[in-house]
């Protein structure tokens, strides 16, 4: 079996996923849960496959350009959302799971995978790298829907009105709140050592820790909006609200990382342009 | 056929229902009087406060009506002043009723939870009277399964639609687990305890914050399991407060923003919830500004209650499909019960037929060796049950789709059974 034939496999099984939490939203019922999660642990066992499958045919880890970059991330979403949803059992965010890692995988099935021969991805960095950082957008990911889905309750308790189905489906304030503060401990410590590998693996590249790239920027920038909300969150008590936004500005710092990080590895297979 | 007689909420008004119900210590005699009187062989009573209804088994010709001249004839009634009150349901009428109302759709408030356990007892009762039998028993779990069933998968058990239970709904959607969170009370009132307690129940402190009426506020706080404070601490105890129930009789308002203000940095953000059942209201409407603080005064718990009913009444609609769904399979399989006697008899009948066939052979030729014997065995059996199968089936299938009476009047002329 191919990767890209184990791939679609995958898509179609978190197609149900996508179902489960359209019908969710529209008529508040939980439709077959077990065969839901059921289906996202096989989507989940299949896309681990084609990752594997995938590192086969590169020769080297699958994490770069677009169609690995896309998939990986898609696999590190629903392994980190499988952990907390078996721990917290909050459907709704299988809301902003389920069309994230669904749209993901699309974008990875419908583009060309990209070999490359540079030597820096023979590195041991590259896999180490990548899954820390990985596995930190995932997490990060998960405490920005936890903290969307705080203010979009919130939103609805300042009402005084049940408005939207959010109202019944979203958990209590001040769970989106803990999975969210938890979510961003979590991703932010892979962060750091995504951060700290980054830098090694530059250094035993290139010779030198800092390439003055826009990637580098916008990692450094995300860790320290993070910093600064962990150290809220700890000292003052911060939360809610304020958390929730802050968390979301770090967020979109991630996804610009993580799209200047494709952009460049997809444009460059070419030589010196990674890590 | 199972029977239903009875009245509800629905037909008759609560002095009716009053005088028709059944007390608990005369529930036995009551079953057994059923049973001999009403021409039933088992029995059963469901007495709520909203509904009572008589449940029966009978294999015979016996109709509901047996049943509600029975209730009025318990109960030393007249059956002509009460027929516009009662209702009664024969076979596959009564089957849906007890499905609708275990499932709880047949509810003064759709959803409640109460009648699953009343129904529960209410077998359990005729269970200790002896008096249930295969028949309602079946029907008892295949309505218990239905309705936890629609309970799981519906929402129609789902959101608090009195205005107590909808400020605890808030409480819990805004702080998740109620234990250890403090409710400060201002003003001791009815209304103000009623909630209070639904918070209390779910694992909170009260404090009581008492003025003029100290004693009260004492009282009360002693009630809950909490501490009286004097109204002149409200400041201080909005510090620690994370629910603050307030409903006292004052003209003007009692709790101000420049009050929450105050107690906001000594918080540490923590969320603070004011619920404000006072008329004239307690609160200045404007702390509703205020970054993590939620303020629901009499108007908004109502408003949250009516979308909360809304919510169910279409929630009740998935679970009128579900019912209806459990409700055929049940019918299905009692119908293909109906055929069961008949295919039993034609298995025997075979059975007889091939024997004593058998018999013949013996004596024509005489002692056959064990294969011999085995092999005659084996044909004949086979011969006896292919004939039979595609008979089986057929009636299994025509009695689940209600022809079962008809077809097994046909197969038992035809042959000669």
């Amino acid at each position: 079996m191919t990767s890209q034939f184990c791939l679609l496999a995958a898509l179609v099984l978190y197609t149900i996923g996508v179902l489960h939490v359209v019908v969710l939203a529209l008529s508040r019922r939980r439709v077959l849960p077990l065969l839901t999660v059921t289906a996202t642990l096989a989507g989940f066992a299949v896309h681990t496959a084609a990752l594997s499958q995938r590192w086969t045919e590169a020769g080297h880890f699958p994490a770069v350009g677009l169609h690995d970059s896309a998939s990986f991330l898609a696999w590190a979403i629903v392994l980190v959302y499988l952990a907390t949803y078996l721990r917290t059992r909050v459907d709704a965010l299988g809301l902003a799971v389920y069309p994230a890692a669904f749209a993901l995988v699309l974008v990875a099935t419908l583009t060309p995978a990209q070999d490359s021969v540079d030597p820096i991805l023979k590195s041991l960095f590259l896999p180490i790298h990548t899954l820390l950082a990985f596995f930190g957008y995932a997490a990060l990911f998960v405490a920005f829907a936890m903290g969307l889905l705080y203010l979009i309750q919130e939103r609805e308790l300042k009402a005084r009105s049940p408005r939207t189905t959010f109202y019944y489906l979203v958990p209590s304030l001040e769970r989106c709140d803990t999975i969210s503060g938890r979510s961003v401990a979590v991703g932010f410590g892979f962060l750091t050592l995504a951060i700290v590998t980054g830098l090694l693996w530059s250094y035993s590249a290139r010779g030198r820790y800092w390439s003055w790239d826009a990637k580098e920027w916008s990692a450094l920038l995300a860790w320290l909006i993070y910093v600064v909300l962990i150290l809220a969150r700890f000292r003052t008590g911060w939360g809610g609200r304020r958390a929730a936004l802050v968390g979301i500005a770090g967020f979109a710092a991630v996804v610009f990382t993580f799209v200047w990080m494709t952009v460049t590895s997809t444009a460059a297979a070419a030589p010196g342009g990674l890590p | 056929m199972i029977l239903i007689a009875g009245l509800s909420h629905r037909t008759a008004p609560l002095p009716v229902r009053e005088a028709l119900a059944f007390a608990r210590e005369g529930l036995p005699e009551a079953l057994h009087r059923m049973t001999s009187e009403a021409g039933v062989s088992e029995a059963m009573i469901l007495s709520t406060c909203n509904r009572v209804e008589l449940y029966g088994w009978s294999s015979e010709a016996t109709s509901a009506a047996a049943l509600r001249s029975f209730l009025c004839a318990f109960h030393g009634r007249a059956e002509g002043d009460l027929s516009p009150y009662l209702y009664g349901f024969d076979g596959d009428e009564a089957v849906r009723h007890a499905f609708r109302v275990t499932a709880s759709l047949d509810s003064m408030v759709i959803g409640e939870p109460q009648i699953l356990g009343q129904v529960k007892q209410a077998y359990q009762m005729a269970a200790e009277a002896g008096t249930l039998g295969s028949a309602l028993g079946t029907l008892r779990d295949r309505c218990l399964t239905a309705a936890k069933r629609t309970r799981s998968d519906t929402g129609i058990g789902q959101n608090a639609v009195s205005v107590s239970s909808v400020a605890v709904e808030l409480a819990r959607k805004i702080f998740e687990d109620l234990r250890g969170r403090n409710v400060l009370m201002v003003g001791a009132g009815k209304m103000t305890e009623l909630a209070a307690r639904q918070l209390v129940k779910g694992g909170a402190r009260a404090t009581v914050l008492g003025g003029r009426t100290f004693a009260r506020a004492t009282e009360l706080a002693a009630a809950l399991g909490g501490t009286a404070a004097p109204f002149e601490s409200l400041r201080d105890q909005l510090v620690a407060a994370d629910i603050v129930i307030s409903g006292t009789g004052a003209p003007g308002t009692v709790i101000g923003p420049e009050d929450v203000e105050h107690a906001r940095k000594a918080r540490r953000h923590r969320p603070l919830f004011l619920i404000d059942i006072a008329v004239p209201r307690d609160v200045d409407p404007s702390v509703r500004s205020l970054d993590g603080v939620f303020l629901y005064d009499l108007d908004d718990l109502r408003s949250v209650a009516d979308s909360n009913l809304k919510e169910r009444r279409k929630q009740a609609a998935a679970a009128e499909a579900m019912v209806d769904r459990e409700v055929r399979e049940f019918l299905g399989w009692q119908r293909s019960l109906e055929v069961v006697p008949l295919v039993v008899e034609l298995r025997r009948r075979g059975d007889e037929i091939r024997r004593a066939e058998m018999e013949k052979v013996r004596k024509r030729l005489g002692p056959l060796s064990p294969e011999q014997e085995q092999a005659l065995e084996s044909a004949t059996s086979a011969i006896v049950n292919k004939l039979l199968h595609a008979p089986t089936v057929n009636l299994k299938e025509m009695s689940r789709n209600g022809h079962g009476a008809e077809v097994v009047g046909i197969v038992r002329k035809l042959l000669g059974l």
